[in-house]
C-alpha cells in the first residue's frame, strides 16, 4: 500500500480494536515506576516541578522513622492537613498508649488504624498509583525505606459553584448544573436517585493527563449489555490526554463520519437522573461539566427536560413548536430556491406576483442569493458567539438590521429572501440540542444546492438521502430513529410526539431492552 | 403501492367503466392464494428463497433457467419504474430539466438504500407508507368541493363481468409483490409468534393498499368522470393540480411528487434486492460490483425504453404477459411439486 493510501486509511477508517490516537511519548522515569514504592524516588520524579511539596519530618517515639508528606500546592486543602494529619502526627501522638509498639514494618497498619482521623484513608503499594494519587489532589505519607505508604483524601481547590448552566436553561425546574470537578457531580446526582441501586464505576483515561472518569448507571434498570459494551469501548481508548467529552464522544460511538450527534450530553442533574431511570448509562469526566448519556436516539435530541416539568399539553405544545421549527430550519431556504425557481405554480397568482415584485432587480438567482445569505448568517453566528455578550449583541443587531437592510436596499437580495433566512434562523434555535443545531446548519447547503439543480425533486433526493443514512444510524445498538422506525406505538404515543400524562407512564421507554420495564414510581 | 396509485384508475375504468372502483379489492384478493402458497412453503423450507426451494424440488438446471428468467424480468421491471420516475417528474413539473437526472438522482438513492441492507430498507419502508397515505388522504380530501355524486349511477350498469375483468388488470400489481416476497424469504422470520404477526401485517397491508387504491378510483370517477379518468393516465397528479387551499397553497402535485417518488424507489429497491439475491442464489455473486452492475442494467433499461404513454403501455404489458405468468406458474409449480413429494416421500 503506497503511503499516501496509508494515510488516507489512517484518518478515514477507525480501527476496531484498541481505539490509539497518539502513541505516549516515553519518559525517563517510566523505568521508575515499576519499582517499589520508596519516598527518595518519588523526590527524583516529582522534585523538577515547583509545586510539588516535600515535608518531612520525624515519627515521634523511640522508632524515629523518617517520614515524608507529599502533596501539590494549590490542588490540596492545607487546613485539613495541619488539623487532621500533620497536629495528630506530629504533636498529639506523644501521649498516645500504641506509640511505643510502632516499628518500621507495622507503621502504616498502625497509623491507619489508630492515629489518623479521617475517612479517605487507605496503604498504597505500587509506585506508579503513589505518584498519581499525589498528581491528583491527594497527600502521600512515605515512612522510611517502608514499599507502603498511606494515601490520604485532602482534596481541594479552587472551583466554581454549583450555577444554572447557561446552555440549558429552564423555566421551570431545578436551576443546579454539573461544574468542573468530578465528586461535586457525583454528589449532585446522588442527591437526585439515593438508591443503592445506583452503581459509579471509576476509570482512567489518558496516558499523560490520568484524567479521572466514571460510567454510572442504575443496575436494576440499565440493560447489562450496554453497560458492558460502554466500559468496553473506554478501556479500548488509548491517548494521551482526555482533556474534555468530546474526546471521548469521537471515540466510542457508532459512526464518527455522520453528521448526527449518537451520544446526547447535558449539564443538569436532573435530566441525568432523569436518562438513567430510563435505562441509560452516563459519562462523567473529571474537568468538565458536560455528562455523556448513551444510547441516544434522534428524537431525543428535541425533546428537553422542561417536557416533564410541565403540564402534559403544554409540554406536547411546546414539542410540536420544537419539531415544526427543525424541519423548518432544514427546508425553508432549499423549499423557497425550488419553488421560485422551478414550481412557481404551487404559488397562487397572487402571491406569485407579489414575490416577482420583491425579485425584481435582483442581479443574482435564488440559489447564490440563498447560499450568500446563508453563509453571511453563518458568519454572523460564529462571530456572535465567542464574543463577549455586548459585543456579541451588537455583531447580531449590526448583521441582521444594518447589512441585512442595506442589501435589500441596494437590490442585492430580495426582502422574501431576509425573512426567510431570518426565519430559518430563529426555527433552528427552536433546536434544543446545539449538536443536532450543528448537523441541521451543515444538511442546509446540500439541500439548497440540490434544489437550486433540481427543485423539489432534488430536495426529494436530499431528504430521502438523509432520511436513509438516519435509518442506518445506531448509538450502541439502539436504532437511531427508533420509535418511528422501527415503530413502537406504545413508545411513540407515550413520550415521543406527545408527552403523556404522568399517570399514564407507566412503562420506561421501550427504546432499550430495560430489565425493569415496567415504571414502579410512575403511575 | 408505488405504481399502483397513478395508473390503476385507468387501467380498471378502462375495462369496468365507472363501476372500475368496485374491481381494486377482487382483484388484489386474487393475489391472496399465491401469498398463501409462498407462506406454505416458507413453512416447509424456512431460510430458503423461492429459488433455492426450486434447486431442491426441481433440480440444479432448471433452477438455473427459472432463475435467469427472474432476473431478466426483474431487471427489466425495475428499469422500467426507474424510467418511469424520470418520465413522471419531466412530463408534470420539470420539463426542462434533463431527464437523465431523474434516473440519476433515483438510481443513486436506489443504491444507496440498497447498500445500508434490508434491514434499512424496512424502516424506510415504514417511514415512507405513511408518508403516502397522508399524501393520498390530502390530496383526495381537499379535492372533496370538485366531486359530482352523478358520475357513479347507474351502479352495475353493465353487470359483474366488466369488474371481474377490470380485477384482472390489477392482480399483476399484487404478483409484483409476490415475486418481491419469494426473494425476501430467508430474511423472514423463523419464530411461530412473529411469523404470525408479520403473517397478519402483511394481510392489513395488502388490505389497507387495497382499500387506498379503491378510494383512488372512486375519486377520479367522480370528479373526472369515467371517460376522462381512462384517458388521464397520472389522473392523481391532475387531480393535485387542481387543488387550491385558501388562496395560498395551488397545484399540490408537485409535493404529492415527492412521496410518491418515496414509494417508487421502495419498489425499484425492492426489484434492485430481488435481482442481487438472484446473482447470489444462482452465480455466488454479491459485493459493491454486484450492486454497480445492477444498477447499470436498470439504468440502461430506463435510458433505452420508451417515453410518456407507451412507458406505461409497456409496464403494463410487462405486468401483464410476464410478471402476472412467470410469477403464477412457477409458485403454482413448486407449491404443487412439495405437496406431491410430500404425498410420495420424496424429500
Amino acid at each position: 500500500m503506497s503511503s499516501w493510501m496509508k494515510m488516507l486509511k489512517d484518518l478515514t477508517v477507525r480501527p476496531k480494536g484498541e481505539r490509539r490516537i497518539r502513541k505516549s511519548p516515553s519518559f525517563s522515569f517510566d523505568e521508575d515506576m515499576n519499582k517499589p514504592i520508596s519516598g527518595q524516588t518519588v523526590k527524583e520524579i516529582l522534585s523538577k516541578s515547583s509545586d510539588i511539596v516535600f515535608r518531612e519530618f520525624n515519627f515521634p517515639g523511640k522508632s524515629r522513622i523518617p517520614c515524608m508528606l507529599v502533596v501539590v500546592d494549590g490542588l490540596v486543602d492545607k487546613n485539613i492537613l495541619d488539623q487532621f494529619v500533620l497536629k495528630p502526627l506530629m504533636v498529639d501522638l506523644n501521649h498516645h498508649p500504641d506509640l511505643e509498639r510502632v516499628t518500621l514494618a507495622n507503621v502504616i497498619d498502625i497509623t491507619i488504624q489508630s492515629f489518623l482521623p479521617g475517612i479517605e484513608i487507605k496503604k498504597i503499594v505500587k509506585m506508579e498509583e503513589a505518584v498519581s494519587t499525589i498528581l491528583s489532589g491527594d497527600a502521600v505519607i512515605f515512612f522510611g525505606e517502608s514499599s507502603e505508604a498511606i494515601s490520604i483524601g485532602a482534596r481541594g481547590w479552587a472551583n466554581r459553584g454549583v450555577n444554572e448552566p447557561i446552555a440549558e436553561s429552564i423555566v421551570k425546574g431545578p436551576h443546579e448544573g454539573f461544574t468542573e470537578t468530578l465528586r461535586i457531580n457525583t454528589s449532585l446526582l446522588r442527591r437526585k436517585i439515593k438508591h443503592p441501586s445506583l452503581r459509579i464505576i471509576s476509570l482512567k483515561l489518558g496516558d499523560i493527563s490520568n484524567t479521572e472518569l466514571v460510567v454510572v448507571y442504575i443496575e436494576k434498570i440499565a440493560n447489562k449489555d450496554i453497560v458492558s459494551e460502554v466500559l468496553l469501548r473506554l478501556s479500548k481508548i488509548k491517548m494521551d490526554s482526555v482533556i474534555d467529552v468530546g474526546y471521548i464522544e469521537e471515540m466510542i460511538e457508532d459512526f464518527p463520519y455522520s453528521p448526527f450527534p449518537q451520544i446526547a450530553y447535558t449539564e443538569r442533574p436532573d435530566v441525568l437522573a432523569g436518562k438513567l431511570l430510563e435505562g441509560k448509562v452516563g459519562i462523567i469526566l473529571d474537568g468538565t461539566p458536560i455528562v455523556l448519556v448513551v444510547p441516544a436516539i434522534l428524537m431525543e435530541f428535541l425533546n428537553v427536560n422542561e417536557d416533564y416539568y410541565q403540564r402534559a399539553m403544554t409540554a406536547i405544545l411546546s414539542r410540536f413548536v420544537r419539531y415544526v421549527g427543525s424541519f423548518v430550519a432544514v427546508v425553508a431556504p432549499s423549499t423557497y430556491i425550488a419553488v421560485t425557481t422551478f414550481h412557481q405554480e404551487i404559488i397562487p397568482t397572487d402571491l406569485l406576483m407579489s414575490i416577482s415584485a420583491g425579485r425584481q432587480g435582483v442581479p443574482f438567482p435564488a440559489l447564490l442569493e440563498a447560499l450568500t445569505m446563508t453563509i453571511v448568517l453563518e458568519i454572523l453566528q460564529e462571530a456572535g458567539l465567542r464574543l463577549p455578550k455586548p459585543i456579541g449583541q451588537t455583531i447580531g443587531i449590526v448583521g441582521a438590521l444594518i447589512i441585512g437592510d442595506a442589501a435589500v436596499n441596494a437590490g442585492l437580495v430580495s426582502p422574501l429572501m431576509v425573512i426567510i433566512i431570518g426565519l430559518t434562523a430563529v426555527a433552528s434555535y427552536a433546536i434544543p440540542y446545539y449538536d443536532l443545531s450543528l448537523a441541521v446548519r451543515l444538511l442546509r447547503f446540500p439541500l439548497m444546492i440540490l434544489a437550486g439543480i433540481l427543485g423539489f425533486f432534488g430536495v426529494a433526493v436530499g431528504l430521502y438521502a438523509i432520511l436513509i443514512h438516519l435509518l442506518g444510524l445506531r448509538s450502541f445498538g439502539v436504532p437511531y430513529t427508533s420509535p418511528i422506525a422501527p415503530l413502537r406505538v406504545r413508545a411513540l404515543l407515550q413520550d415521543t410526539f406527545v408527552r403523556a400524562p404522568w399517570w399514564a407512564l407507566k412503562r420506561r421507554p421501550q427504546l432499550i431492552d430495560v430489565q425493569e420495564p415496567r415504571s414502579k414510581g410512575k403511575g | 403501492m408505488g405504481t399502483t396509485f397513478l395508473p390503476i384508475a385507468s387501467l380498471t375504468t378502462g375495462v369496468a367503466d365507472r363501476d372500475g372502483w368496485m374491481a381494486v379489492l377482487p382483484g388484489f384478493a386474487l393475489g391472496i392464494p399465491y401469498g398463501l402458497m409462498i407462506m406454505s412453503l416458507y413453512k416447509k423450507y424456512p431460510q430458503k428463497n423461492l429459488l433455492q426451494m426450486t434447486e431442491m424440488l426441481l433440480g440444479k438446471w432448471v433452477c438455473k433457467i427459472i432463475g435467469v428468467l427472474y432476473i431478466l424480468i426483474m431487471s427489466y421491471f425495475g428499469g422500467l419504474l426507474l424510467g418511469q420516475i424520470g418520465d413522471i417528474y419531466e412530463s408534470s413539473i420539470m420539463p426542462r430539466t434533463p431527464i437523465e437526472m431523474f434516473y440519476l438522482g433515483g438510481l443513486l438513492l436506489v443504491l444507496y438504500l440498497a447498500r445500508s441492507g434490508i434491514e434499512v430498507f424496512t424502516r424506510f419502508t415504514e417511514v415512507v407508507f405513511p408518508l403516502i397515505v397522508i399524501a393520498l388522504v390530502l390530496n383526495m380530501g381537499l379535492s372533496i368541493p370538485r366531486i359530482e355524486q352523478g358520475e357513479l349511477m347507474p351502479i352495475l350498469g353493465q353487470g359483474i363481468i366488466p369488474i371481474i375483468l377490470a380485477g384482472s388488470k390489477v392482480t399483476p400489481f399484487v404478483m409484483e409483490y409476490i415475486l418481491f416476497l419469494a426473494g425476501i424469504l430467508p430474511f423472514l422470520p423463523a419464530d411461530k409468534q412473529e411469523f404470525t404477526s408479520l403473517k397478519k401485517g402483511v394481510w392489513l397491508a395488502v388490505f389497507l393498499v387495497g382499500f387506498m387504491n379503491t378510494l383512488v378510483v372512486l375519486m377520479q370517477i367522480v370528479i373526472f368522470g369515467p371517460s376522462e379518468t381512462v384517458n388521464l393516465v397520472y389522473g392523481l397528479l391532475v387531480l393535485g393540480k387542481m387543488v387550491e387551499v385558501s388562496r395560498t397553497i395551488a397545484g399540490v402535485e408537485s409535493l404529492f411528487l415527492g412521496a410518491w417518488f418515496g414509494a417508487l424507489v421502495i419498489k425499484i429497491c425492492a426489484f434492485f434486492f430481488v435481482v442481487l439475491w438472484s446473482l447470489e442464489s444462482l452465480f455466488g455473486l454479491k459485493g459493491t460490483k454486484s450492486h454497480l452492475v445492477v444498477g447499470m442494467i436498470f439504468m440502461g433499461v430506463a435510458l433505452n425504453n420508451k417515453r410518456g404513454p407507451g412507458l406505461v403501455v409497456e409496464i403494463g404489458l410487462v405486468d401483464n404477459y410476464l410478471i402476472f405468468p412467470f410469477a403464477s406458474l412457477w409458485i403454482l409449480t413448486i407449491w404443487t411439486f412439495s405437496h406431491w413429494k410430500k404425498k410420495v416421500g420424496v424429500s
